[in-house]
């Protein structure tokens, strides 16, 4: 017994290492481009390992120290406010539509899910105008609304799974006990949730900060954009330079995944404890 | 055990209680959602409506300074965008399926493929677990850039490595030629959208309690029962969330496609989302371009509406 | 309770947005100076000196007007302004490609300025030609520059082939393509993508061959060169996806021997490939008997955004036309000054390389104008790529393509 479970899971490792290694390929090449010259990238065939290792692409970027981390404060500042909005909206709003019954629930999640349903560079116009009438174009505070409007409805869907999994016995128990609807749902709820929340808003953050579009086109104030439009500097309209491209690349996750790797231990545990049955 | 009849006994005396809190409960759950509900229809709803109703008008590059000249002509512009020999709507329409339907077969695929590995628990698994989520954290322009440069035709990696595995002989144009530019978006979708599948995925697994694998394999079934007949049943709601939602994100997927290939080669990769852009951004067709969005949201709905009505069911069996 | 807090938080939240924004958009005019807003899209460090010198220039040469510039990526900068117009939130100057002005002049973006004071008769007539419709003048031109034929001159000796000049037609060209395209490298490229940096470099072809952006059927020669020569394997067939830095980045590698594309690449050469031995000439022309190629001009128009007070604007404008103060700016820029004398300075006329693009910028044509140029732009460019893909006949595309161009005016 012991055998063959040992030896299936070796080939379930094996397996699973090579549809890793496969995977994470273009990553590695991400990496290996960025420590390549320009013209080291064009040759053919171009080298698995850069022959010149040079950290020319890095060191431009990382000199120009003080635009990095201006875009990593104005990607924080739009992340973080879009992340508030959505957390604050979605956790009572996943809450209501999975505990209760009420006639218009299901028109309610077709609703978000419908708001889903168009590009962004749809809404963009009629978004643009709105600001614009309010005077909130070139301020944060425009790309933090409309990248909430990314993470409601998405931490909506997801949290309300979550929140269904939860026994009901918990809720009845508190009803019992008389707590009103609001108690139970911050002393109870809340808490049991708390890793699921912590999916929710983190999923919102990523989206916030990997959003170009909303940040590039409500902010013309170099000073004021986000990290993902520099992106810019390196595909221009004449060319693309590829070094800097994929340096940029592995520039603007790393506060991400820094965070990621912080916080995987939540995640982790989110995802795992999340909604085993009492 | 005790407990539970105890519990039977307070529910039996405070049915009436009960009643009464429901009818309020169904307020309440109302007032819970109505924020977020309130805040959509303001940053969302109001945009649909505004882009709506200028699909119904003759808004381009000529009426757009001359509001006088900008009238209702009903469902003109969907009618030319589906009959007109210039439009590539219906071509869009089929391409967007094609995309859709391809990334979500091999993303869900491999998605549950690793989660059920990463279920595991052995030595090192949150480490490649976590390894794997990075390629979702990377911005999808960047991501699309990367792949369009893996998959250049001369000096890209991929027919690098196939020319060194001698399964091609010269370099493939994978972004240059109609069906292998189709292949090349997908594969990038694909690689993009694994781990959101696996995340989602991983969630369902964790709610099967490890005593039902034990007792399967106790009766004597073996791997392939237990996943068909144990498995994926009990973790259909976590299978249907994905499914729906991936078909919804990918279908209107468009950096990623604009980055790589910006609809070509030869329309072959345009799809709908794609279209409507160039419509309005670059041909200033602005009433075009809002009701080829319309079409794409249209299509979205019909699925939707599928979905809420599954849930439907799945929740009146809980 | 909690209520409460959350309501705090949010108020917090918000208040400490509007200070940031409140910041953010502290005034920087000086005190009795009106404002002149400039727009562009340049990013390169030549570019943006070259700006700021001229903008530096302006604030010093009088007292009434202070000018700053704004930049947004070129990727973006068409759908922008669409918004701004729809928005009111518009600068006073938009620098922008020459080829997209008509669109925007149609949009009402643009005002008229005929009635300033600027010596229309000193620009290059086709420039000129896209900062007006019907008549009125909408802006002046900035910079002009044009695509001409690039060649390896270390990848010509190796193979013994005499280089190109002004009186290579159609057929020599070809001819050298075939003799150099060996070893991996292949004789000829250019950018064939699906954009209007497409169209801007294949657009040159038919007309040369005899046809213009209505009348794709007299220039069905240039279906046929195409396609026979990527058939052939000497014209590369990755044109199709290649953008001009795409073609150039090759040029430097030396994967192909030719490139056809503009001056403002030669920076980038300097920088990344400072060995590589090259020259430009014109393209080659159609046969013995006709005169130079005909190519297609690129360079930007700045215009003027169609406000009540338009005199900063304008001012700005009198203050470019001046021709010391355009020249300097172009060889700060990299690229021509859009006047006929101004071009002639012996700066560029010098330089043998500088002086191929002049030579090639006589017998330059604007795209259009055409307030429809976009619909048009997209239509020839699948007729490009339809040809270049084997994907139809030269005959069948030009057909095609014809009737597609048809159907949009």
């Amino acid at each position: 017994m012991g055998k063959k479970e040992k030896r299936s899971n070796l080939i379930s490792f094996i397996f699973g290492a090579i549809v890793f290694i496969i995977f994470i390929f273009p990553l590695y090449w991400m990496v290996v481009t960025s420590l390549k010259t320009q013209v080291e990238i064009f040759e053919i065939p171009t080298p698995l390992w850069p022959r010149n290792l040079t950290l020319e692409a890095f060191k431009a970027q990382l000199s120009a120290s003080s635009d990095t981390l201006r875009g990593f404060k104005n990607s924080a500042i739009i992340a973080i406010g879009a992340t508030l909005i959505s957390t604050v909206l979605a956790i009572p709003a996943s809450y209501g539509l999975a505990r209760f019954r009420f006639k218009a629930k299901k028109a309610l999640i077709l609703f978000f899910l419908i708001t889903q349903m168009l590009p962004s560079t749809l809404v963009l116009t009629s978004l643009y105008i709105m600001f614009s009438k309010v005077g909130i174009l070139n301020t944060y505070l425009a790309p933090i609304l409309a990248d909430a409007t990314l993470g409601i409805p998405f931490s909506i869907i997801i949290l309300r799974t979550y929140f269904l999994s939860i026994p009901k016995e918990l809720d009845e128990a508190a009803a019992i006990d008389g707590c009103s609807y609001w108690k139970s749902f911050f002393m109870i709820m809340l808490p049991i949730a708390k890793p699921g929340v912590i999916v929710a808003a983190v999923f919102s953050f990523v989206y916030a900060w990997g959003d170009l579009i909303y940040g590039i086109t409500f902010i013309t104030d170099p000073n004021m954009r986000p990290i993902t439009s520099s992106i810019y500097n390196y595909v221009q309209q004449y060319q693309t330079l590829w070094n800097s491209t994929m340096a940029f690349g592995i520039i603007a996750i790393s506060p991400v995944v820094l965070i990621f790797i912080f916080m995987q231990k939540y995640i982790v545990s989110g995802l795992t404890n999340g909604a085993v049955k009492a | 055990m005790a407990e539970r009849h105890t519990r039977y006994a307070y529910k039996e005396g405070h049915a009436m209680k009960r009643k009464r809190k429901l009818a309020g409960g169904a307020k309440m759950g109302f007032l819970f959602a109505l924020p977020a509900a309130v805040y959509m229809l303001v940053f969302i709803g109001y945009p649909m409506i505004q882009n709506l109703i200028l699909s119904f008008k003759n808004v381009d590059v000529f009426s757009f300074a001359q509001p006088q000249n900008q009238k209702f002509i009903g469902f003109q512009n969907y009618i030319e965008l589906f009959t007109s020999s210039n439009s590539i709507l219906t071509k869009s329409i089929i391409n967007t399926l094609i995309f859709t339907v391809g990334s979500i077969f091999f993303q869900f695929i491999i998605g549950f493929g690793l989660a059920l590995l990463f279920n595991k628990k052995f030595p090192g698994c949150s480490f490649f677990r976590g390894m794997t989520m990075i390629s979702w954290l990377l911005p999808v322009t960047v991501a699309g850039l990367l792949f369009k440069f893996m998959f250049a035709s001369s000096g890209g990696i991929i027919n690098q490595f196939l020319m060194a595995l001698n399964l091609i002989d010269a370099p493939m144009e994978w972004l240059l030629k109609p069906g292998t530019a189709m292949v090349a978006i997908v594969i990038a979708n694909i690689w993009i959208g694994i781990p959101f599948n696996m995340m989602l995925l991983i969630t369902g697994l964790t709610t099967i309690p490890a005593d039902i694998y034990e007792s399967c394999s106790l009766d004597g079934a073996n791997k392939v029962q237990t996943l068909f007949k144990i498995t994926i049943p009990m973790i259909k709601p976590a299978i249907m969330s994905v499914l729906t939602l991936g078909f919804v994100y990918t279908f209107k997927v468009f950096d990623l496609v604009w980055v790589m290939t910006k609809g070509g080669p030869i329309n072959s990769t345009e799809l709908v989302s794609t279209y409507a852009y160039r419509l309005s951004f670059e041909e200033f067709q602005f009433s075009k371009g809002a009701a080829a969005a319309n079409v794409l949201f249209l299509i979205l709905l019909v699925v939707g509406i599928f979905y809420i009505k599954l849930i439907n069911e799945e929740e009146e069996s809980m | 309770m909690k209520a409460k807090k959350l309501a705090a938080l949010a108020l917090g939240l918000g208040t400490a947005c509007m200070t940031v924004a409140g910041l953010g958009m502290a005034a920087s005019a000086e005190e009795g100076k009106k404002e002149v807003v400039i727009w562009d899209y340049f990013e390169t460090d030549a570019q943006k000196q070259m700006m700021q010198t001229l903008i530096d220039g302006f604030n010093e040469s009088q007292d009434e007007f202070t000018a700053s510039h704004t930049y947004v990526p070129f990727a973006d900068y068409e759908k922008q302004l669409t918004l701004g117009i729809a928005s009111g939130q518009l600068p006073d100057l938009v620098i922008l490609d020459g080829c997209g002005m008509a669109s925007f002049i149609q949009l009402g973006l643009f005002g008229d300025i005929s009635d300033a004071d600027i010596n229309w008769d000193e620009y290059i007539a086709g420039p000129l030609e896209s900062t007006m419709m019907d008549g009125k003048h909408y802006g002046i031109p900035f910079a002009t520059n044009c695509t001409a034929l690039y060649y390896n001159k270390d990848l010509f000796d190796a193979a013994g082939v005499a280089y190109p000049d002004e009186n290579t037609t159609w057929d020599d060209f070809r001819e050298m393509a075939k003799a150099l395209t060996k070893d991996g490298v292949f004789g000829f490229g250019n950018a064939a993508t699906n954009t209007d940096e497409g169209t801007f470099q294949c657009l040159q072809w038919l007309y040369t061959a005899g046809g213009s952006y209505t009348d794709i059927e007299s220039g069905v020669d240039a279906y046929t060169l195409m396609q026979e020569m990527i058939e052939e394997g000497s014209w590369t067939k990755e044109c199709v996806n290649w953008t001009q830095s795409d073609v150039n980045n090759n040029f430097m590698a030396g994967n192909i021997a030719m490139q056809q594309n503009g001056p403002w690449q030669i920076p980038g050469i300097e920088a990344n490939a400072p060995d590589l031995n090259y020259g430009v000439t014109v393209l080659p022309k159609r046969n013995a008997d006709a005169g130079q190629a005909t190519s297609i001009l690129g360079g930007e128009n700045m215009g003027v955004v169609n406000k009540e007070d338009m005199s900063g604007a304008k001012a700005f404008l009198q203050y470019y036309d001046q021709t010391d103060v355009m020249v300097e700016a172009m060889k700060l820029y990299g690229s021509y000054p859009p006047k006929t004398e101004a071009a002639k300075d012996s700066y560029w006329t010098d330089d043998p390389i500088q002086k191929a693009f002049l030579t090639q910028i006589e017998t330059s044509i604007p795209r259009g104008p055409s307030a429809l140029w976009p619909s048009y732009s997209s239509a020839i460019q699948t007729g490009f790529q339809e040809v270049m893909t084997s994907a139809k006949t030269p005959e069948q595309a030009a057909a095609d393509t014809q009737a597609a161009v048809d159907a949009i005016g």
